[in-house]
């Protein structure tokens, strides 16, 4: 029995349940509500509904809802905490625009996208192809792969920290000394601090891709490759003409996850370099986060707030990119 | 959403929530009829010996203020958890804070006044006068205790020396023979000669420090509330190419760029480093908290050219601006018991030095007088047979220090333009053509428009 | 809600991401994996008896093996040497194999001096809190939203929909001015408080989507039939809901718990004090206050229990895992 018909039998629940689009569930309430006294209403389960409903409405309403409708007129206010709130239009904005990390912070949060996308994203692709053509030690392999997804983030970028000691008997240039490579400065340099932040990133998450991916390869229908062999093509032929247009959709699907994900580091620039050396790592969440806890005396939450309005306006339009295209996939 | 039992019901679990709240959070008031007092004590990591010696002074206080129930707190001045700290109201009732922000945070209203308590004292006339200016705001009013003061030292490690074949008991006197003691320690020994503060704001700090040894000043304060920025000046340009020398000539800076200034500590503690320049009481935290061996310890001042002095900061005990007047009370009986007394009176300053040193706490440590020089020099003749730091190897700093003018730290905007300045530590340091003038150039517009603001 | 955004593109971890919309709020592909088609893959059995394809699936097994072992239990099996390695052994030579002396008492000192048992108990609280207070919300959510279905229940359902698309950055300062001054009577702050990690954590609405989606599949005559008997809406949620809920309240478990475990951001941001933070707070704070033999055995013991977790529930783990991209696909 092997790892992944297991997680296929598991996603058993929420796959199924999806009920047909065109039968919804008949309601149970609606059909005793026409007229609307106070008194038919606690009869026909209006309250307890509501009793049912509160808990999440409590929680929503504090800490979801109403927060986010602070961030938008926060980022139009100045405030200390201490005096009232002051309005002052848009002046955070052109604040935060005026501010020169700003430019410094959107290109390092790009390049490590980039980076990311560069080291991280093929990299689990070509380990779930190669794990799913094994025929034994699957399990053993995938749990080996998903080990660093277990180690808590912390622990991993504070592990990592020792391993990237940049003297010559620091662990990686240990081994790169092995193969004659001259001792690297990793952290300790604006030029490789970026990529060894990545480096840590990707053997962190990829993981967790690549045993999503092993989930997708099993979806791809075998007679696909029963047809290709028809016409004689060859493992690789499948590989470009079959494989990888059936994950099509996962891929773009965790393209666009990956990107989302990255456009909020903050973890890894925060305990491994504080943005340093020289800004090379500022991150737009690491301004944001100097900006409300770090600036020495009190915050400037307006400034925060405007510059994650506008991450948000932009990740909200990365999310809902992602919706339109994996509804269309799906229909199709 | 709308809908009044809606309301209604998001209320009751609210008032659940309070409830909760209640049972969770300890109130201000106690049932024994006491006053609580929430005061700072140590930094996290603190070793059981401090906290020993912390509860035999609590209950020495608390023997002589039978009312006061004081509830020692883990403190630490960290840039991030302060700010979060002070904003969230979860601070001690009484704690510290640098010089470098005291300023800023009486000029917010954050913290007590506490003038009234001051002159009651008598001690208005006694501080430092300039030490007391770091306390008062532009009306005359006073919101803290000057409690300790130090100034910049060079800190240096004598097995280090001798392993290089340095004299420890002569250490270098000009930023010249650093550089030289430096490049000599890291090729003999393999360690870092000399190493560097850059992140969270201590770059800036320690950069400053250098500028003002070197006779320059980052900031002008122009006296009516607004600053100019110094920046790009002489002594700063010469600072950072002492710095670019030792890391890309001599390579004799080690290979972490990135210390703040418990790493720091934590690697000269480690034996790792053979010279770095910090705050001349940082001993009494190195053995406390980083285990450092005293015999490696050794403390000279730090070389002052072209009519420069020496950096000096400190930080005050102040209250917590939301406490009632109770609290403050007990408050203010506490910073006089705690931080003050063993300034002044002989019998609080051979307790105080008897208590610390029964649990091997460091008594002794070379500070700058909060008070003026005899009362200080007469207080540590008090306290000699309880003396436990090894002063016969900072004999450099102790008896050079008088003859350095001691220097105050930048006023506007500290933080932020320290923070500014790391990075042009940090680019120095990282970068082998970083070029001085450009980076200077920009750190002072930057710095303007902080200042500006 | 996780503010500590997922570190890169790990959709597992990150419930409260817009990862899964679609998954659960559209229709779903259908599955076209049967038993029947056996597990062939892209290597076809004739392929596979060709001489250059067999001893290249070797060197594959070769790669993988090697490759995993190294990048996969490589760091854990370091830091548990170097957990019992004296500092200086670790810092001049970090590969070797066999330390020069071995340093026991790293162990029990991280445990005792450094607390790790008492964050570790934080950290526990935490999750189980998380857990609980998340499950509660998204079973009452999802069971109003699904078979009570008030009138404005799609009111309701889009406004939970809508907090997928926001970002947990844009709620970063305003939630936590709400937990240092939170819209109660009197002066109370919810700082160092757990609810202040509990509560935000339970407004997650991916849970209740994953939630209400399945109670949608539930079959409505069981209903029909217990009303029948008699059984309020209380009854019919405790006694025939629940109990057939219980895969979907699995999968929520696991998504809250691995949550809960590694946020960090929020935690730091809401528990200043030391007394009441998780490990994944405390260690990077008490990393300069201790020796790095002692600091590795710290991590090394933060390390083991979730390590040990999963090598125990491994199927319950990667199931979970896998069913990232069940949800996503």
């Amino acid at each position: 029995m092997t790892m992944t018909r297991a997680s296929d039998a598991a996603a058993e629940p929420a796959a199924t349940a999806a009920p047909p689009p065109d039968s919804p569930p008949s309601p149970m309430v609606r059909t005793r509500t026409r007229t609307r006294s106070p008194r038919t209403w606690v009869r026909g389960g209006g309250l307890s509904t509501l009793v049912f409903l509160a808990p999440m409405l409590f929680v929503f309403g504090f800490f979801s809802w109403s927060p986010i409708v602070q961030s938008v007129i926060m980022s139009l206010q100045k405030t200390n905490l201490l005096d009232a709130p002051t309005w002052v239009g848009l002046d955070n904005f052109a604040n935060v625009l005026a501010d020169p990390l700003l430019g410094t912070a959107v290109l390092n949060t790009l390049y490590f996208a980039a980076l990311a996308l560069v080291f991280g994203f093929p990299l689990p692709i070509i380990m779930a192809v190669l794990m799913s053509e094994v025929r034994r030690g699957k399990g053993f392999y995938s749990a080996l792969a998903y080990l660093p997804v277990v180690v808590p983030p912390v622990v991993a970028v504070l592990l990592w920290k020792v391993f990237f000691d940049a003297s010559p008997t620091g662990l990686f240039n240990t081994i790169l000394g092995w193969v004659g490579i001259p001792a690297q400065p990793w952290l300790q340099s604006p030029a490789t601090a970026m990529p060894s932040l990545v480096l840590e990133a990707t053997w962190a998450a990829a993981g967790g891709s690549i045993i999503i991916y092993l989930a997708a390869l099993l979806s791809v229908p075998p007679e696909l490759y029963d047809a290709a062999e028809v016409d004689g093509a060859s493992i690789w032929r499948k590989i470009w003409h079959v494989t990888l247009p059936q994950l099509r959709g996962i891929l773009f699907i965790m393209l666009i996850l990956q990107v989302i994900g990255t456009a909020q580091v903050f973890l890894e620039p925060f305990l491994f370099t504080s943005g340093g050396p020289n800004n090379a790592t500022v991150t737009i969440l690491l301004l944001i986060y100097r900006k409300a806890f770090q600036n020495s005396l009190g915050g400037d939450y307006g400034e925060a707030t405007a510059l994650s309005v506008m991450l948000a306006i932009v990740l909200a339009l990365l999310s809902w990119l992602y919706f339109k295209l994996t509804e269309r996939w799906s229909t199709s | 959403m709308k809908s009044p039992r809606t309301v209604a019901i998001a209320g009751l679990a609210a008032v659940a929530m309070v409830g909760a709240l209640a049972a969770c959070t300890a109130g201000g008031g106690d049932d024994s009829g006491k006053t609580e007092l929430r005061v700072a004590t140590f930094p996290p990591g603190a070793d059981e010996a401090a906290y020993t010696a912390f509860a035999e002074q609590e209950k020495q206080f608390e023997k002589e203020n039978p009312d006061i129930d004081i509830i020692g707190v883990e403190y630490e001045w960290e840039g991030p958890t302060f700010a979060v700290q002070l904003a969230g109201g979860s601070l001690p009732d009484v704690f510290t804070v640098p010089f470098t922000d005291s300023k800023t945070l009486l000029e917010n209203g954050q913290l007590m006044d506490v003038t009234d308590e001051i002159d009651e004292l008598g001690y208005t006339d006694s501080f430092n006068p300039i030490l007391l200016e770091e306390v008062t705001d532009s009306e005359g009013r006073m919101f803290g205790f000057p409690r300790q003061a130090y100034a910049m030292g060079l800190h240096y490690n004598r097995t280090l020396f001798e392993e290089a074949g340095l004299d420890p008991d002569n250490p270098p006197t000009t930023w010249d023979e650093i550089r030289e003691a430096a490049k000599t320690i890291s090729e003999k020994t393999g360690k870092a000669g000399f190493m560097e503060m850059t992140q969270n704001n201590t770059g800036g700090w320690q950069l400053a420090a250098a500028t003002v040894a070197r006779g320059g000043s980052i900031q002008e304060d122009n006296g009516d509330g607004t600053y100019t920025s110094t920046i790009a000046n002489d002594g700063t340009k010469a600072a950072l190419e002492f710095l670019q020398a030792l890391r890309w000539e001599d390579d004799s800076l080690g290979s972490n760029m990135l210390l703040d200034w418990g790493t720091i500590n934590q690697e000269f503690a480690a034996g790792n480093i053979g010279m770095y320049s910090s705050g001349s009481d940082v001993y009494t935290a190195l053995v406390r908290d980083f285990s450092l061996n005293p015999d490696d310890y050794g403390l000279t001042v730090v070389p002052v050219e072209d009519g420069g002095g020496t950096l000096g900061g400190g930080d005050i005990a102040v209250v917590s601006p939301t406490v009632d007047e109770e609290t403050k009370a007990a408050a203010v009986t506490w910073i006089d018991w705690y931080y003050m007394q063993k300034l002044l009176d002989e019998d609080a300053a051979v307790l105080d030095a008897k208590t610390l040193a029964e649990s091997d706490q460091a008594v002794g440590t070379p500070v700058l007088p909060v008070l003026d020089r005899e009362t200080y020099e007469e207080s540590l003749t008090w306290i000699e047979p309880y003396i436990n730091v090894p002063r016969d190897q900072m004999t450099p700093f102790i008896e050079g220090v008088w003859d350095q003018t001691p220097m105050g730290e930048p006023k506007g905007k500290t933080q932020e333009i320290y923070a500014l300045l790391d990075t042009v530590v940090q680019a120095v340091l990282t970068d082998r053509n970083a070029d001085i003038d450009a980076l200077l150039e920009k750190a002072d517009v930057d710095a303007q428009a902080l200042l500006d603001q | 809600m996780t503010t500590t955004p997922p570190p890169v593109f790990e959709g597992v971890d990150a419930p409260h991401a817009a990862e899964g919309i679609r998954g659960v709020i559209g229709r779903r592909r259908a599955d076209r994996r049967t038993d029947a088609q056996g597990d062939r893959g892209i290597v076809s059995g004739h392929d596979r008896k060709k001489r250059g394809v067999r001893a290249g699936l070797g060197g594959v097994h070769g790669v993988l093996f090697v490759g995993l072992v190294v990048a996969g239990l490589g760091p854990l099996l370091w830091l548990a040497k170097s957990a019992v390695t004296p500092t200086q052994d670790t810092l001049r030579q970090p590969l070797a194999l066999w330390p020069n002396g071995i340093d026991w008492a790293n162990l029990p000192q991280a445990w005792n001096d450094v607390h790790i048992d008492q964050f570790f108990w934080n950290t526990i609280v935490i999750a189980a809190g998380s857990w609980a207070f998340q499950l509660v919300v998204a079973t009452t959510a999802g069971y109003a939203l699904s078979v009570l279905r008030p009138r404005y229940a799609p009111i309701l359902n889009g406004a939970v929909l809508a907090t997928l698309f926001i970002p947990a950055v844009v709620l970063l300062v305003p939630l936590y001015l709400t937990i240092v001054n939170p819209p109660l009577p009197g002066d109370v702050s919810l700082l160092n408080n757990y609810l202040a990690v509990w509560l935000p954590a339970a407004a997650n609405a991916f849970n209740i989507l994953l939630v209400k989606r399945f109670f949608d599949a539930l079959p409505r005559e069981v209903f029909e039939a217990a009303r029948t008997d008699g059984a309020g809406p209380f009854r019919l949620f405790w006694s025939i809901v629940l109990p057939m809920s219980k895969p979907i309240l699995g999968v929520v478990s696991v998504f809250a718990i691995i949550a809960a475990w590694k946020d960090f951001l929020w935690p730091m941001l809401v528990l200043p004090d030391p007394a009441v933070q998780p490990l994944s707070v405390r260690l990077p704070a008490v990393q300069q206050s201790i020796e790095l033999d002692v600091f590795l055995a710290a991590l090394a013991i933060s390390t083991l229990i979730p390590v040990a977790l999963f090598l125990v529930f491994q199927g319950v783990f990667l199931r979970s895992a896998g069913l990232g991209g069940a949800v996503k696909g």
